[in-house]
This record gives C-alpha cells, sequence and structure tokens, in this order.
C-alpha cells in the first residue's frame, strides 16, 4: 500500500519551528492590545437579539386580559412537562382563559416547542435570561410572574411572524 | 564579620528572598490569568481588590480551608512529603542567585545572594534534578493511574532535558571559567552577553528551561485532557497549593537563571561609563536584574498561551534529535571563539 | 353469502348491509359523521362517498346497500378527490377554534381534516356567524358554529331518547340546530349527544373545560347509578374523577347512558366530606386514630357484646367481595342477623336504561349471602331490636341507613356501639362509635352483579394512600407516567381509605378468623368456589364486558 503523504508539508523554513513560533507570539502580542468581548455582567447587561429564547412569557393585551385560551397544546407538546394549564370559562369572546397557568423552570429546557405551537401567539419567549431560585416552589411560575405586557414583546412578536 | 553577623545577616537574606518568592508568586499568578485573558479577548480577574490584584490571596485563602483530601489507596506518608520536597528545592535553589553586585551596607559588605557557593551552577543543575522527585512521588503515592502517569511523564522528562541544559551551561562554563554565578556575571560585562555570543545555547537553555518548570508547550506531567491534572489530581487544600507554589517558584529561578548565566545577570552595559554614584549604580544594576527576570516571566506566561502542548514522542524527538545535539554544536561554536577570539 | 369486493378485499355479507356496514366488519373503515350504527340512515353528510365499479356516479356507503359481485374502492384517487371536496365544503363554515373546544383530541372533524383535508382552505370570503354558547337544555351547551347538521343528535332523541326535542331549522348555511318553542332539550339521555356528535357543536356543561381529554386517563368501570350497571370509563387527571363517559356494551347498555349516571355518581369520590382516615368516638367526639388502634378497639367492643345483640348490615353499593367478607364476618361472630337496605324509587324506571332499583349490585349483595340466616333478623327487624334493646351493637357497611324509615335516626341513637365503613360523612356515618374509611367504587377492584344477573368488574381508578398507580397496574395518563412528586399535577390528594373487604378482612384478623386475602381477586375466586351463581367465574372470564351469572335470575326481591 502506498502510504498517503500529508497534503500540506511543511518547508524548511517551518520544520526551523523557531520563526513559526515567533509569529504565533507576535499574534498573542497583538490580541493582547485589541478590544476584550467580555461583558462585566451585573453591571453590563447582554441584551438578546429578538432571535433570543429566555424563558417563556405569556402575553398580556393592552386591555389586561392574556391572550391565552389555555387550549393546552403547549402542555402537549411540552417535552419536559414543565407546563400545567387548568382552563375556565370567561364572559369575553374567546369564552376560554387559563385559571392557572404555571411552568415549573426547573423542568423548562427552554426550547420554545410551546411558542412554536401555541395557535394564539399567546406564549412567547423572551429575553429573560435571569432566572434565579432557591426552593423548588419559587420555581414555578405563575400568572403573576408570566403575564408581560405586549408591548415589551413587540420585538419576539415581529421575528415570530418573520420567520415562523 | 564574625560568625555571629554571619549567621544574622544570612537569615535576614533567606527571609528577604522567601518572602520575595512568595509575594512574587502571589502577583505572578495574578498576572499569568490577566495575560492569559488578554491573549484570549477577555479581561480576566477583576474583583477582587484593585483590578484584582487580590484574587490569588482569595484563592489562597480558599484553599487553606477546603478540606485536605488523602485518598485511601495512597502512600500516605510519601504523599505529604512529594509537595514539601517540590517547595523545598523550589525555595533552596535561589540561594545561590546573585541579584546585584556586592554593596556596603552599615559598614558590612554584603553580597546579594544568599549563599556565594563557587559551584553555584552545579548546585542549581543537582537541585533542579531533585524537583522530580516531589513530582515523581506524587505521582507514585497517590494511588490513580493518572497521577502516576503523570509522575513518569515528569520523570523520564526531566532527565531527558537536563542532558541538553547541562550541555548548554557547559558553552556558559567554557566562557567564564567558572562555577560561582557571581564570576559568570561579571564575565558578561558590556555587551557580552552568554545570549548574543551563543544564541544556540541560549535557545536550547531556555526550551530546557520550559522543560524543567514543567510549563506548556512542555507541561505533559499536568496535561489536563488526558492526565486530569496529572501528578496533583489526587491533591487538594494546602497540599495542591504547595505544588502551585512550587511551580511559579520554579518559573522565577528559571527566569533568574537564564538572566544569570545569559542575559548578564544585574548588570547594565557600560553603566560605569556613565559616571553616576555607587549607591545609584548598584540600585540600577539590582532593577536591571528584576527587570531581566520580569521579562522573562511573561516570557513565560506569554508562550504558555500562544504555543500548543507537544505529545509525548514529539516532546522525547526533540529533546534528544534536536536540543541534544545542539546543545553539543554549542559547545563546539564557543570551543571555537575561543580559539579564534582568544576570550 | 352474497360476496362483495372492497379495495381488492373480497369478503362476505349479510344480505342487507349497506357497504359501510360490510366494511366495517371486515376492518374498513370508511369515514363518516352522519352515520351511526345505531341509528337511521340520514346520509347527508357525504364523507362517505365511495366508487363503485359499474356504477356512473359515486355512491354514499351508508345507504347503498350491499350487492352480491358488488366492487367498492375506498381509496381510488376518485373516492380521493370527492372526499377532499366534501371534507372543503363542511370546513368552509366550521370555525377555526379548536383551541377552545372541548371535543378537540376526540373529534372526528379533526381527525378526518388531518387525514383526508388539504390542510389549507381555499376559502376566502367571510365565514357564516351563528350564536355561540347556547344552552340547549340543563345539561348541554350548543355552538351553532361548530356544527357540521350531520343530524345524529336529532335522529337520537328521536329514536334512542324517545322524545323528539330537537330540529333542524332554517335552509342552506343558516341552518341550525334548536328545541321547540318554550320546551328544553332536557330528557334523561341528553348527554349521549355530546358523545356522538362529531364536533364540538354539544358539550357538557359539567364537564365543560375542565381538562382536554388527552391529559387524563380513562379506566373501564361500571355505572353505580342503578341496577342497570352500565359500562363507563372513568376520565381521572390528578387523581381526580372528571367525568364519566359510557362504554360499548350490547348486553348491557349499547353506547348510551343517562345523565344522572353520568353526572351524579362520581362526585362524593372528591367531596369535601370524604372520610379521610379511621376514627374513633372519645367524649362525644369523634377524633382521628391510626389503623391498628381502630381495628384494635373494634375487635374488642364488638366481643363485649352476646351473638344475639350484634346485627351486620351490608350494601348494594358495595362490591361482590365487600358483601361475602361481610358475611364471613357475620358468619365468625355468630349473627344471623344480617340484610342491607333496599334504595328503590318505585316507578322511576322506563324501558331504555333506567331501573327502579338505585343501586348497582342488590342481588350480588344476595347472591353474595347477605340475607337473614336462620331465626334472623331482617333490616326492619334489626331495627325494631334496636328500639327493644335486643340489638346493640351494629356494623354498617358502605349505606347510609338512615334513608330506610325517617325514624332510623333516632332508633340508632339507642346503639350501644355503632362500627361504620363510609365513604362519605353521611348520616350513618357521623352517628358511629368507630369509624373505617371506605374505598369508593373508583378506588377498587370488584365486581357488581346487575338487575339481568350479568357480573361486571369495576376497576381503581383513583388512587387511594394504599395504592400506587404504576405498581398496581392502574392506567395512567402521561402525565402520571412522567410526573414526579414535586410536580403540582401529581400531587393531588390521595384518600386514606381501603376497600371494605380489606378492612373487614382486617377486621376479621382481629377478631380471631383466619383470613389472608391479598387481593380481591382472591375473595372473588373464594366466593366462586361457595357460590354456585358464580361457578366457573373469574375476573378473567368476566373481562371487560361482563358474564352471566350461572343460576336463573327471578326479578330480585324488592321488599
Amino acid at each position: 500500500m502506498e502510504l498517503k503523504r500529508r497534503e500540506k508539508d511543511l518547508t524548511v523554513w517551518q520544520k526551523l519551528y523557531i520563526p513559526e513560533i515567533v509569529k504565533g507570539l507576535a499574534l498573542t502580542l497583538r490580541t493582547m492590545f485589541k478590544p476584550k468581548v467580555t461583558m462585566e455582567y451585573p453591571e453590563i447587561k447582554f441584551q438578546p437579539p429578538s432571535s433570543y429564547r429566555g424563558r417563556p412569557v405569556l402575553v398580556q393585551e393592552e386591555n389586561g386580559v392574556e391572550r391565552c385560551v389555555a387550549c393546552g397544546l403547549c402542555s402537549r407538546v411540552c417535552p419536559a412537562l414543565a407546563i400545567e394549564v387548568q382552563a375556565a370559562e370567561t364572559e369575553l369572546e374567546k369564552e376560554r382563559y387559563p385559571k392557572k397557568f404555571e411552568i415549573n423552570m426547573i423542568r423548562c429546557i427552554f426550547c420554545g416547542f410551546c411558542e412554536e405551537v401555541c395557535p394564539e401567539e399567546a406564549i412567547v419567549m423572551s429575553k429573560d435570561y435571569e432566572l434565579v431560585f432557591t426552593n423548588r416552589e419559587d420555581a414555578i411560575y405563575g400568572k403573576d410572574k408570566l403575564l408581560v405586557p405586549v408591548e415589551k414583546l413587540k420585538d419576539r412578536l415581529e421575528f415570530l411572524r418573520k420567520f415562523k | 564579620m564574625n560568625i555571629t553577623e554571619i549567621i544574622v545577616v544570612s537569615l535576614i537574606k533567606i527571609v528577604l528572598v522567601i518572602v520575595m518568592i512568595l509575594v512574587a508568586v502571589i502577583f505572578l499568578v495574578y498576572f499569568e490569568r490577566r495575560i492569559s485573558a488578554w491573549i484570549q479577548y477577555r479581561i480576566g480577574p477583576n474583583r477582587v481588590g484593585w483590578k484584582g490584584i487580590l484574587q490569588t490571596t482569595a484563592d489562597v485563602m480558599k484553599l487553606l480551608l477546603k478540606e485536605d483530601i488523602v485518598p485511601s489507596a495512597s502512600n500516605k506518608t510519601l504523599h505529604t512529603l512529594a509537595p514539601i520536597i517540590a517547595l523545598f528545592v523550589a525555595f533552596s535553589t535561589y540561594a545561590v542567585i546573585p541579584f546585584g553586585p556586592d554593596v556596603t551596607i552599615f559598614g558590612y559588605q554584603v553580597k546579594l545572594m544568599v549563599a556565594d557557593v563557587n559551584i553555584g551552577v552545579l548546585y542549581v543543575l543537582a537541585l533542579t534534578s531533585l524537583g522530580v522527585y516531589g513530582i515523581t512521588f506524587a505521582g507514585y503515592s497517590s494511588g490513580s493511574k493518572y497521577s502516576l502517569l503523570g509522575g513518569i511523564r515528569s520523570s523520564a522528562q526531566m532527565i531527558s532535558y537536563e542532558v541538553s541544559m547541562g550541555f548548554s551551561v557547559a558553552g556558559v562554563l567554557l566562557l567564564s571559567e567558572s562555577l560561582n554565578p557571581q564570576k559568570i556575571v561579571l564575565a558578561q560585562s558590556g555587551w557580552m552577553w552568554n545570549a548574543i555570543l551563543q544564541p544556540i545555547g541560549f535557545i536550547t537553555f531556555v526550551v530546557s528551561a520550559f522543560a524543567e518548570t514543567n510549563r506548556l508547550p512542555f507541561d505533559l506531567p499536568e496535561a489536563e485532557p488526558e492526565l486530569v491534572g496529572g501528578y496533583h489530581t489526587e491533591y487538594s487544600s494546602m497540599k495542591f497549593a504547595g505544588f502551585f507554589l512550587a511551580e511559579y517558584a520554579n518559573m522565577i529561578i528559571a527566569s533568574a537563571m537564564i538572566t544569570t548565566l545569559y542575559l548578564g545577570g544585574w548588570q547594565i552595559p557600560y553603566i560605569d561609563k556613565l559616571g553616576l554614584g555607587v549607591t545609584l549604580t548598584t540600585l540600577l544594576q539590582v532593577g536591571a536584574f528584576f527587570l531581566k527576570v520580569i521579562f522573562l516571566l511573561f516570557f513565560f506566561i506569554w508562550v504558555r498561551w500562544s504555543i500548543p502542548r507537544f505529545r509525548y514522542d514529539q516532546l522525547m524527538s526533540l529533546g534528544w534529535k534536536v536540543m541534544f545535539p545542539l546543545s553539543i554544536i554549542n559547545i563546539i561554536w564557543v570551543a571555537c571563539l575561543i580559539m579564534i577570539f582568544n576570550l | 353469502m352474497p360476496k362483495i369486493t372492497v379495495d381488492g378485499k373480497e369478503f362476505e355479507f349479510k344480505q342487507g348491509q349497506t357497504i359501510i356496514e360490510a366494511a366495517r366488519e371486515n376492518g374498513i373503515s370508511i369515514p363518516h359523521f352522519c352515520w351511526h350504527p345505531k341509528l337511521s340512515v340520514s346520509g347527508n353528510c357525504r364523507v362517505c362517498l365511495v366508487e363503485v365499479e359499474k356504477m356512473p356516479k359515486l355512491v354514499i356507503a351508508c345507504s347503498t346497500y350491499a350487492a352480491d359481485g358488488m366492487v367498492v374502492h375506498t381509496q381510488s384517487e376518485k373516492t380521493l378527490t370527492a372526499r377532499n371536496a366534501v371534507m372543503e365544503f363542511l370546513l368552509i363554515n366550521h370555525p377555526l377554534d379548536c383551541p377552545i373546544c372541548d371535543e378537540a383530541g376526540e373529534c372526528k372533524l379533526q381527525d378526518y381534516a388531518y387525514k383526508h383535508g388539504k390542510g389549507e382552505s381555499r376559502f376566502e370570503e367571510i365565514k357564516m356567524r351563528k350564536e355561540k354558547r347556547v344552552s340547549l337544555g340543563p345539561r348541554i351547551i350548543f355552538d351553532a358554529e361548530r356544527c357540521i347538521s350531520c343530524s345524529r343528535c336529532i335522529r337520537f332523541s328521536d329514536e334512542i331518547a324517545k322524545q323528539k326535542q330537537l330540529t333542524f331549522v332554517n335552509r342552506g348555511d343558516r341552518v341550525t340546530i334548536t328545541t321547540f318553542e318554550e320546551e328544553g332539550f332536557d330528557n334523561p339521555y341528553t348527554l349521549n349527544t355530546i358523545d356522538i356528535c362529531p364536533v364540538g357543536a354539544l358539550t357538557s356543561k359539567d364537564f365543560r373545560f375542565k381538562s382536554r381529554v388527552w391529559e387524563m386517563s380513562s379506566t373501564k368501570s361500571v355505572c353505580i347509578g342503578c341496577a342497570r350497571g352500565c359500562n363507563t370509563e372513568i376520565w381521572v387527571r390528578n387523581n381526580q374523577i372528571l367525568r364519566l363517559t359510557p362504554r360499548r356494551n350490547e348486553a348491557v347498555n349499547s353506547y348510551w347512558m343517562c345523565d344522572h349516571g353520568r353526572l351524579d355518581t362520581f362526585k362524593f369520590v372528591n367531596a369535601e366530606d370524604r372520610v379521610d382516615g379511621s376514627f374513633i368516638r372519645r367524649e362525644g367526639k369523634l377524633e382521628k386514630a391510626d389503623w391498628e388502634t381502630a381495628l384494635k378497639e373494634a375487635a374488642k367492643r364488638i366481643k363485649e357484646f352476646k351473638n344475639s345483640e350484634i346485627a351486620v348490615i351490608g350494601s348494594a353499593f358495595a362490591t361482590l367481595e365487600d358483601n361475602y367478607l361481610l358475611t364471613k364476618i357475620a358468619k365468625s361472630i355468630g349473627t344471623a342477623n344480617i340484610d342491607f337496605v333496599r334504595h328503590v324509587i318505585p316507578g322511576d324506571q322506563d324501558d331504555i336504561l333506567i331501573k327502579e332499583d338505585k343501586t348497582p349490585n342488590s342481588l350480588g349483595a344476595e347472591l353474595a349471602g347477605v340475607k337473614p340466616g336462620k331465626n334472623g333478623l331482617n333490616i326492619s327487624g334489626i331495627l325494631d331490636g334496636i328500639k327493644a334493646g335486643k340489638i346493640k351493637a351494629l356494623l354498617v357497611m358502605d349505606d347510609d341507613i338512615t334513608t330506610f324509615a325517617p325514624d332510623t335516626e333516632e332508633i340508632l341513637t339507642k346503639l350501644d356501639l355503632l362500627i361504620v365503613l363510609a365513604v362519605n360523612f353521611n348520616k350513618t356515618a357521623v352517628m358511629a362509635d368507630i369509624l373505617f374509611p371506605a374505598a369508593s367504587f373508583a378506588e377498587k377492584h370488584g365486581t357488581f352483579v346487575n338487575f339481568s344477573g350479568r357480573v361486571q368488574r369495576i376497576r381503581p381508578a383513583v388512587a387511594t394512600t394504599g395504592l400506587d398507580r404504576a405498581l398496581d397496574g392502574m392506567t395512567m395518563s402521561r402525565w402520571d407516567k412522567f410526573g414526579s412528586q414535586f410536580d403540582r399535577w401529581m400531587q393531588g390528594h390521595k384518600y386514606d381509605s381501603k376497600p371494605s373487604w380489606k378492612i373487614l378482612a382486617q377486621l376479621g384478623i382481629q377478631l380471631g378468623i383466619k383470613i389472608k386475602y391479598q387481593m380481591a381477586e382472591e375473595v372473588f375466586d373464594d366466593l366462586a368456589a361457595s357460590a354456585d351463581a358464580f361457578k366457573g367465574l373469574d375476573y378473567d372470564v368476566i373481562g371487560d364486558l361482563g358474564a352471566e351469572i350461572k343460576i336463573k335470575v327471578k326479578e330480585p326481591t324488592l321488599a
């Protein structure tokens, strides 16, 4: 069997190593004086792009009512079984609203399936990535934490219209 | 000076040197982290103290508070002994490094080195060879295959590179005709630095020094991806800190040795021609020594974050097939110099 | 026998069958909305159009009789095109409100739209708007927009419920369903229309928006509303019963059940007044006690009385197993005073499903041996005995005996010892000296015998503290399967109750009787070995649809 030669053999100059090492050192020396990419977190916060999948939230219309009709599709599609919905009847035209809507943020894997499956554009992935809790109970987000006014979610809703 | 005075002066010098090394290590670790961050477009530690300067202190405090875990499969005595050996070697090597010319303080003629040994270079070589015991013991006593592999690699590496290191030093000794570090420094007056006279020897010595201190690109004993940390895998708390300290102290020694042997030690070329006072000249010279060491330390860090690790076979073939012949060529080169220029 | 070929498969059929019936019997399902096996053919949905060779046009499979040598194609291009077109027409005015529709998940229109629909609509005009949320009788809400005018509900009330209460009004796309003037849709069988409605036009007021159907588990059971013993499914989520639906059994209830059975027979299971744990009366008040204490106390107190001073009352609400164990206890105590209370509402029956006897197991209780022994007292005799001070201790299982006569409650106060096994804190239970929590019909294995002598099984659908869904082979929803103790949807309350036979068995052990049953099945096997009526029967033979008992049944003695 013929031995395969390396596609890119080193020249004599390269085989000397030293010049190549000097080149490498020069490169690292240059980078030392270039601007840094680190964001100093608590002072400077990352502003995610609209494609970012932060914690899922419920869209609250201007009149203060959630868009959600408690169809339970998010709950059904959720691969981690993080969402629990309890529907109830409302006098509003939509007939049905979520009496209870809970997302267990310990279970949530931020896959965005709930958003994708939602027929009402009622649950969307926000830009919120700061999720801190110290016990299991706090990790279950109810409607009080989930409802977010629609103005704050314009970015994401526009993104969804364009790309979903 | 009577015997008491000699003891007192020596003690002061010992304490000074040890404190100096400890403080230097603390800053060295800090700068290593900062520089590595800069090279990687990061900022690095900047929270503890001014610009993060106390980060290392905080880490040391953390290590002090941690539980000292000794694996049940380990050889307890050797396990404890290993970091002590490593530390002892690192500190005691410092005894023969001159960081300035002789000075007169309070009427005493004081040499700016702990011990003026006339076979100082041999002493250093001997002690660094001892250093391998610390690592080998650590690897052997841990009772872990990763540690053992790390220890074995380390001993093989040290033995290999000590050969070329020794031959490189031979070139220096030929020129200075002395084993006394101070005399070697003095022999490099003016621009007669060994780095300039024998560049091949300089390069082989620097490379060997990297290998001896287990720094990248020669940090195979640690090799995190394959050995999970190598010989100190099973160490925690202050014992781990001991190895950490030894590694950085070794770096300082290596830098000081390179400075002494090749970069004219504390000398500043032609400073006597400027006609400055004795005190100022001495201070400048001591400063020059430290500056040179600091630059070399920076070089150590800089190289670490620029060059990837060698493979083990590459390391061995480089040691025996490249470094060893080169250091012999260097001896011939130096011999030729002496013959031609009657140095 | 004549033969027909459907989709290349040739098979025999009975003369008089339609294509859809013949195909169905041979495992070929033809889509259908308006056709129902138990209703007359109306042929108005047109979705069952099939191609029959040598016929010029497509025909509807539901009203075309199968004929010898007929070759039918249900998957030919022509058929599929027509089916697509029908689906498109049906969907023109059907609102896209599956998210809020209770039928979603068990909706025929949804299923067929997935299977045969195009996936998008060419209809660009405005959909027909009709009334939504119309209250159609006391138990049903009607959504006119969703209705596809299949007329199943109309035909059901005409033909099965025998009450002509519904009709179509208007024409074309304005057609809608309504009741006659000033009349409600209120016959006793209305809720069957929500089962047969192929879309979500008719929904139950009771179940409305309670749960999505895929979130529940369903367990095969039997209705306890009357002696008919309609086969049912119990739908449970988070350990709570949310609805009952009828389960097809041609020998008992076909596809149907009455509204009373569907709505009123399960709510006590998760009611506030459930007995949760055992109780002992101390200083006039019922105090919670652990099982062992209560059992020991009960045994100790029973032993204080003479045989003839003790009476035992079984229940037609309890299973065969429970009643059988009760007879064993009575026998070992040595009392012949054993009977049970009949709950009969004379005249409250029809010739569809509803029976006068409002208990599911009165025949079973008798067959298990709950009737006065030699020289024993029957129920009125027992009560008279208490009144006269001859009976001093009474054990009541799974029933509220105060319904027997107006003065029963007062009579019971004369007792020295009243031990009650009860599901809820009913009038008898609150008077108990020792009260044991009995599992309801939805929390245990067991068997009932209906009025005609059919033995039918019930299975646990709701877990008690002693039951584990996975380990005890109960049906599980997806949530049950993948939930953990930390999920709120898994934390539905489990009552600390046990099947009555189990309580009695443990009481028996305390009384010194050798009883070692682990499962209800063993109790039944024991009963089958001792009673002629159940000879050769076991749980496997009874299966899902039940089995007839082995002796001839005369109408149960309705005292």
